[in-house]
């Protein structure tokens, strides 16, 4: 069982995040590659600084990823002189998104990056079943769990953090369940901002997440 | 619930051979042989795969398929899960412009599925060179605690111009042979592999008592000198399998040649093994690093090693570096390995440890 603070949504037009990252920051976000900086803003938005050295786990995913990045690297290199610029390497890696939330969030301690296969779906239901085991196991005080976008025109996050014990505003509880709730829905990216919407429109109740049938059993959110 | 994971089934290919019983006969024969590869103006050593097919996605396709034959029959509803750094970017060099990379960054899993046939759960893992471990332990958690009985994880890196350009700008690579731990090595050098493994909660002869990734957050290319995260990793994974530091019997390193890495992994075995750690091995410089598919070829070239009796020597290595102290790769040997560590460390900090035990 965990624990869910409100889940957080973010959405910026390109153009803005850089300034919503010295806002979260106090400062611009040198050589970082874009969907590195909405990484660590949502993070930040996501752990209450109260709760930043706590020892945290990272489960994120991504349709597009460094989508950008690496079409001007396969121009650079395949089209240009076939060298590379570092940086421009570097920005295509999404694994270096955990070191540069870790230098904001200390107790950042492990980070997995899943990128998707499809533009329809989304690993919400893998990502959680893990968050729930690591939990279980003691491994971590926290998981976060996100999925990040960027398309040319804006930059989206959706975020869940959860927790093994409640806190003070936890409003979701999360088991593992082989009933059906009345509800379910869909795995796809944006899950936290319909799990905000299902809260708001209801005051009690359960809801499912829909899940592979190969899990066994269903993901439950509980209102508390 | 928590319950034991087992290996069930392996396969691989990779420069060293077609099969995991190939790789180990090449291994424990001191084949190390690579190809060059050239970036701008500069060569530099490759370990490429043995399929002369020209189409990259042809030839992914035949990798692929002759490593599933080799996991035996499958059921079409088995969860995948796909760990690779690069995907299909050299799918897109050899298309050309205008460089249209697909919507989903894994859209080739997709691809790999349909080749595999199978339609069951699919994910994609890329997690840099740690991405094969990843892959495992979340395949692992969900089998441990019930949700999954099987699970297929396949590690996939294959040749792409872009991966080596990136690290030969980032000055990583070894114009000459990768040289793991010794005092001459200069660099690491890239390969391709495909590799795969069937984890199940049924037993089979050899089971992972041991899986823990970290994060090094020191530098974004590379880890704390001094060896303290990948210390802990290790110390993680050993409180893990319940078992001490002297119940490892040999540890497959991540040692490549790179002089900062495999400094920071030589301090970090000093810190769990005291000044005599176990039998050490490095694959990578004879197979080749093989990025997000490492891990997963590496521990099946090992595991069949272990199976026939036969641990290689470590290719490359002949003089000791006096500031890595006495920490140097074990002789080709016949011992009977009940118990390993496998290590990786990868770019962006990435840490992670196996501990593998014979049933």
């Amino acid at each position: 069982m965990a624990y869910l603070n409100l889940p957080i949504s973010q959405h910026f037009a390109t153009g803005e995040l850089p300034a919503a990252v010295r806002a979260a920051l106090g400062k611009p976000l040198r050589r970082a590659a874009a969907i590195n900086q909405l990484a660590v803003v949502g993070a930040l938005a996501a752990v209450p600084e109260c709760r930043r050295q706590l020892s945290t786990a990272l489960l994120w995913q991504s349709t597009g990823g460094p989508r950008s990045e690496t079409q001007t690297l396969l121009r650079e290199v395949c089209a240009g002189s076939g060298e590379a610029m570092p940086y421009d390497f570097l920005a295509i890696q999404p694994a270096i998104a955990a070191p540069q939330i870790q230098g904001f969030l200390p107790g950042l301690q492990s980070a997995s990056y899943f990128p998707m296969d499809n533009e329809a779906t989304a690993q919400w239901a893998l990502v959680l079943n893990l968050a729930l085991n690591l939990l279980d196991e003691g491994r971590y005080a926290q998981i976060l769990c996100a999925h990040l976008e960027l398309t040319p025109e804006f930059a989206e996050g959706h975020w869940l953090n959860l927790s093994q014990t409640p806190l003070e505003n936890s409003v979701i509880r999360l088991q593992l369940t082989k009933h059906q709730a009345s509800e379910v829905l869909p795995n796809t990216p944006d899950f936290p901002r319909q799990l905000n919407y299902w809260l708001a429109r209801t005051a009690t109740g359960t809801l499912n997440l829909q899940s592979p049938l190969a899990y066994q059993q269903a993901l439950e959110f509980t209102r508390r | 619930m928590r319950r034991p994971v087992y290996i069930a089934a392996s396969g691989l290919l990779c420069a060293r051979g077609g099969s995991p019983e190939a790789v180990a006969a090449s291994l424990w024969n001191g084949e190390h042989g690579s190809e060059v590869r050239r970036v701008g103006d500069r060569e530099f050593p490759y370990f490429a795969l043995p399929l002369s097919e020209p189409s990259w996605l042809k030839r992914a396709e035949q990798a692929v398929c002759h490593v599933t034959t080799q996991l035996g029959a499958l059921p079409v509803e088995i969860p995948l899960f796909v760990a690779s750094s690069s995907f299909q970017i050299g799918h897109y060099e050899q298309r050309g412009e205008p460089y249209a990379v697909s919507v989903a960054n894994a859209a080739f899993s997709r691809q790999l599925a349909a080749w595999m046939q199978l339609s069951g759960p699919l994910a994609s893992i890329s997690n840099a060179c740690i991405s094969g471990f990843s892959a495992m332990e979340a395949a692992r958690s969900l089998i441990a605690s019930g949700r999954l009985d099987e699970a297929v994880i396949i590690g996939i890196e294959l040749s792409n111009q872009v991966t080596l350009a990136g690290f030969s700008a980032m000055e990583l690579l070894s114009p000459t042979a990768s040289r793991p731990f010794d005092a001459r090595r200069d660099g690491l050098v890239l390969g391709e592999a495909v590799a795969a493994v069937r984890l199940s909660a049924t037993p089979s002869p050899w089971r992972i008592t041991g899986l823990r990734t970290g994060l090094d957050a020191y530098s974004t290319t590379g880890p704390d000198p001094e060896g303290g995260p990948i210390a802990q990793v290790m110390a993680d994974c050993l409180n893990e399998a319940q078992i001490s530091a002297s119940n490892i019997e040999l540890i497959k390193v991540q040692a490549a040649g790179s002089p900062g890495t495999d400094l920071a992994e030589a301090n970090a075995l000093h810190q769990i093994f005291g000044k005599k750690p176990p039998a050490l091995l490095s694959l990578k410089s004879a197979i080749g690093h093989t990025l997000g598919a490492s891990g997963i070829a590496e521990l099946v070239a090992l595991l069949a090693c272990l199976e026939a009796d036969q641990i290689p020597a470590t290719a490359g290595f002949q003089q000791t570096d006096p500031k890595i102290g006495a920490i140097s790769p074990v002789d080709r040997n016949n011992c009977h390995i009940k118990r390993a560590l496998l290590n990786l460390i990868g770019f962006g900090g990435g840490l992670a440890s196996m501990i593998i035990e014979r049933s």
